[in-house]
């Protein structure tokens, strides 16, 4: 008798997302399988990278390793749109508006929403905003950038319980896709994704993010999450959270300890820019094995890496 | 089933207060309500209490005899209060809730449950923490009850408790609680078994905390659970609990069993239940709105 090699059953797919507008359009999801696992179901959509982008010249925030490929458009958010798509190859801008942070700039929401206009205008690929976590600053800025971009198809973020409301409302009436974020757990992933139904949100406008840490901070059970959240949608038919998922995972590594350590600081760690660079690719290819369909990251070199990554598991 | 009434707890808001401020009134109120919702025990949990433990376990045992005759369950980690509660109790069997496996809480209360013939709570609660496993629960009943008995404790005396886990963080950890219960009268002949029932809605809407402790319930009565520590004011879970609500519990059952439910020719209340018991035994994944749907 010839070998029968143990197939999963499937009793659900992720259902398909589309972000943006035009040729450029990026659509993600529609999976009937595990991550790659195309022998045992259809993976039409390959995960896709999003390159970060700040509103603001990060200054400290960012070690030299990470600004060095930027440092001629650092403080120009439109030219280093720019150059990420033109240059590094990315496929999505992910916007984050830290100068709204209440806890340091404060920028007014009409000029930070002016920015983000401003970019989204500027670039072709899809835009994804992600906010600061403040519900009151980035119910503010997200309504302006809602109304301002409608038509673009962005992907609004961090949408969290505490103003879904208001920026899911914002989300439909301007027609943009809701990224629904829930402090890493799997309960509560759903939850939002119910009451986001509630409200009227459709289905095919919601993207989770699971909130995620990095390599050595977290990763590991930022995994077990996104992995639970793979199979409630694929193996336990969970409508609710058969939704793709975004890790926003540039900004998580490259604030670590590891990642900012300069050679002379932490010699026996190596060279300080391969160092970060593999921190990020690495959380980041694990992520994509949980079940990632949309990774945010800051280094063209971890970019290229996992760009190459995902072209051969997709081959 | 025997019910062990939850309330009388220091972190109740009331009842902490009335125990710091040694309100002998309020305590007694709630004993006798204990008693009236039907409770086979009367729970004492005082916290760990540090020194006044002793003093605070020595008064708090006669107040509530003074009203009611039922037994208590002495509920704290403070080895001194709980000997000082042995002491003080004069009715009936006085429970020790609860002994953990851990050598040196075996070593200092097992021979208390011996010397004043109590009975005791075995909490599988190993060095090493929350057991992972059904094989890691049943390794650890076999020790303590092993330990017991042989220091001539009667099995019957024995309460062992799997460890009830909240459904919306340690669903899985139900599943392996259940698994060990269906091992536990092999495992462990002739001795009792309790659960801390009302943590499997930890974290849940306060409003619909009720139903999944019912549910759970009736999952753990149908594998033999002899007792529950319960929230003494919820009179349908006590119902349960006394079979008077046998079709739900045949409803639970078919969940359980896998068995096609047609849920349009169900009531509101059937629905609910059928619900929630998907949502405990893992058939659907828990989140707060699980009854809308």
């Amino acid at each position: 008798m010839a070998f029968e090699p143990t197939k999963q059953k499937y009793t659900g797919a992720i259902r398909e997302v589309t972000i943006g507008t035009g040729d450029k359009a990026v659509t993600v999801g529609g999976r009937s399988c595990f991550p790659f696992y195309t022998f045992e179901g259809e993976m039409p959509h390959p995960p896709r990278i999003a390159m970060e982008v700040w509103d603001k010249d990060p200054g400290d925030d960012w070690p030299e390793t990470a600004k060095e490929p930027f440092k001629d458009v650092l403080g120009d958010p439109v030219a280093w749109a720019k150059k990420c798509v033109d240059e590094y190859g990315a496929e999505i801008v992910a916007l984050q508006t830290r100068s709204a942070d209440p806890n340091a700039d404060d920028k007014p929401a009409e000029e930070v929403a002016a920015v983000v206009k401003k970019v989204v205008d500027a670039v072709d690929v899809p835009v994804i905003v992600w906010g600061v976590a403040s519900h009151e600053k980035d119910t503010e800025v997200m309504r302006l950038v809602a109304e301002q971009c409608s038509g673009k198809n962005l992907a609004l973020a961090p949408v969290e319980e505490g103003d879904h409301k208001q920026i899911g409302a914002a989300c439909m009436g301007y027609d943009h896709v809701v990224v629904a974020s829930t402090p890493i757990d799997v309960n509560l992933a759903k939850q939002l994704n119910v009451l986001l139904g509630n409200l009227g949100v459709k289905e095919d406008k919601i993207l989770i993010d699971p909130t995620t840490g990095a390599l050595g901070y977290g990763m590991e059970y930022s995994y077990s999450v996104m992995e639970r959240i793979t199979q409630a949608a694929l193996t336990q038919g969970d409508d609710k959270l058969a939704n793709p998922m975004v890790n926003n995972i540039g900004i998580e590594v490259w604030k670590t300890k590891e990642a900012g350590q300069t050679a002379e600081e932490a010699p026996e760690l190596g060279d300080p820019k391969t160092r970060a660079v593999l921190m990020e690719a690495i959380t980041a290819i694990c992520f994509l094995l949980a079940g990632s369909d949309i990774l945010i990251l800051r280094h063209p070199d971890s970019v290229k890496l996992v760009k190459s990554y995902i072209e051969k598991m997709m081959a | 089933m025997k019910l062990i009434g939850e309330n009388l707890n220091i972190v109740s808001k009331k009842y902490g207060k009335a125990l710091k401020e040694r309100d002998a009134k309020t305590l007694q109120e709630l004993a006798i309500q204990q008693a009236e919702a039907g409770m086979d025990y009367i729970d004492l949990n005082i916290g760990p209490a540090g020194k006044y433990g002793e003093e605070l376990m020595s008064w708090l045992v006669p107040v509530i005899h003074e009203v009611v005759d039922l037994p208590c369950a002495l509920d704290t980690s403070n080895i001194k209060a709980i000997e000082a509660g042995l002491k003080a109790h004069k009715k009936g069997r006085a429970m020790i809730n609860s002994i953990m496996v851990r050598p040196e809480r075996m070593d200092a209360l097992l021979p208390l449950a011996k010397e004043y013939d109590a009975e005791f709570v075995a909490l599988l609660w190993g060095p090493e923490g929350m057991p992972r496993d059904e094989n890691e629960r049943g390794a650890l009943c076999a020790e303590i009850v092993y330990k017991a008995t042989e220091m001539g404790i009667p099995p019957e005396r024995i309460y062992v408790d799997p460890i009830q886990t909240p459904v919306n963080v340690q669903q899985n950890q139900i599943m392996s609680a259940l698994a060990f219960m269906k091992m536990f009268n092999d495992i462990a002949p002739g001795c009792n078994s309790t659960i801390g029932l009302s943590n499997v809605s930890n974290g849940a809407p306060e409003h619909l905390r009720p139903i999944l402790n019912q549910v759970m319930l009736i999952i753990w009565k149908r594998w033999g659970m002899k007792s529950a520590i319960v929230d003494c004011f919820d009179t349908e879970l006590h119902a349960i609990a006394r079979g008077e609500r046998p079709e739900l519990e045949a409803l639970v059952h078919k969940v359980e069993d896998g068995e096609p439910i047609d849920m349009d020719s169900l009531t509101k209340e059937e629905r609910d239940f059928v619900k929630t018991a998907r949502v405990i035994l893992g058939h659907t994944l828990y989140s707060d709105s699980w009854l809308e749907l």
